[in-house]
């Protein structure tokens, strides 16, 4: 399914500062990535395999329905719980969202380099693994941008 | 606009949001480009940005095209204003294009060349359709000063597009 009026004027990274904007709390951070987009976003896009390499509260995901650009995962925490999560998936842009968590990213082509922002935003306060809850914006942002260098290195690892 | 929609966005249901974006930033674009085109970008991103900072605090969402074109509008003339600083002024067009002798190309051209005061009441009567009370409530001004506003614009618009 595509939505009518569709926009790819607005650049991804923009449109990732926009979206946080109407989500009070969100966290979000920059990094430029040493490496080209098209590695970039075949780790990002690589929701099974890649996920549970540089998110720490996640053990396993799996692509359960695609229609397009909309997916509906299945998410296994490290506690064993399991999380429904829709998606929303193109080159460049990625959103996520559970009951209770918002995962966002969007990549810039940067010459040879990527820009790749990411966005956590916890939608309630509702249990979940400790790891993943981080309670304040200091920890939400280390836990972003370790997560944008683990990316990273998967990235420059994906290009050898 | 569907305001299911609009209030799953303001709950904070990220892919409703997504959606919204989709559907408001043509009109946002198009409405930035015709009033600030010389920071139609710019404009853009601040429009949507105070969009959907102030999304959560919409009262009714059925009136929400109202609201992002009230918020579009001003934040597009504030960016014309900051990027146009010249024209922005009370001068007139007339007075402008005396001083560009490379003449105007083509009507968008010419309405860009409007002072930000007029430029805007024109679009907004022209182009997008609104009645004069449309225009006064976008603009929190008083009716009269539309019509005075849109009377010194089109003769300012009539004068360059026929010298």
């Amino acid at each position: 399914m595509t939505y009518p009026g569709a926009s790819s004027d607005i650049d991804p990274v923009d449109r990732l500062t926009i979206l946080a904007a109407a989500l009070p709390g969100a966290a979000v951070a920059q990094r430029r990535i040493a490496a080209p987009f098209d590695a970039v976003w075949r780790v990002i896009a690589d929701l099974e395999n890649a996920t549970p390499r540089y998110e720490p509260g996640v053990a396993h995901v799996r692509v359960i329905e695609q229609r397009g650009e909309l997916l509906r995962l299945l998410v296994q925490d490290t506690t064993g719980r399991e999380h429904a999560m829709d998606a929303r998936l193109r080159p460049g842009w990625c959103l996520m969202q559970s009951a209770t968590v918002v995962i966002g990213f969007a990549a810039r082509r940067l010459g040879s380099q990527t820009l790749l922002a990411h966005l956590e935003h916890e939608r309630l306060q509702a249990p979940m693994p400790r790891r993943s809850q981080p309670h304040d914006r200091g920890a939400a942002l280390a836990k972003i941008d370790q997560e944008l260098r683990t990316i990273e290195r998967l990235a420059v690892q994906d290009r050898h | 606009m569907d305001p299911d929609k609009v209030a799953a966005a303001q709950q904070g249901d990220a892919l409703a949001l997504d959606q919204l974006l989709d559907e408001l930033a043509p009109y946002v674009r198009r409405l930035c480009a015709r009033i600030a085109p010389a920071a139609a970008d710019d404009a853009t991103q601040e429009a949507l940005l105070a969009v959907f900072r102030g999304l959560p605090s919409l009262r009714a969402p059925e009136a929400i095209m109202t609201w992002v074109r009230s918020v579009t509008v001003r934040t597009a003339i504030r960016l014309a204003r900051q990027h146009d600083p010249e024209v922005a002024a009370e001068d007139t067009l007339m007075g402008h294009h005396a001083s560009s002798p490379e003449g105007l190309v083509d009507i968008d051209d010419a309405v860009a060349r409007l002072p930000v005061s007029q430029r805007v009441v024109l679009v907004l009567r022209t182009r997008e359709g609104l009645s004069e009370q449309e225009i006064a409530t976008t603009l929190g001004i008083p009716v009269g000063t539309v019509k005075s506003r849109l009377n010194r614009a089109r003769a300012a618009f009539r004068e360059a597009w026929g010298s």
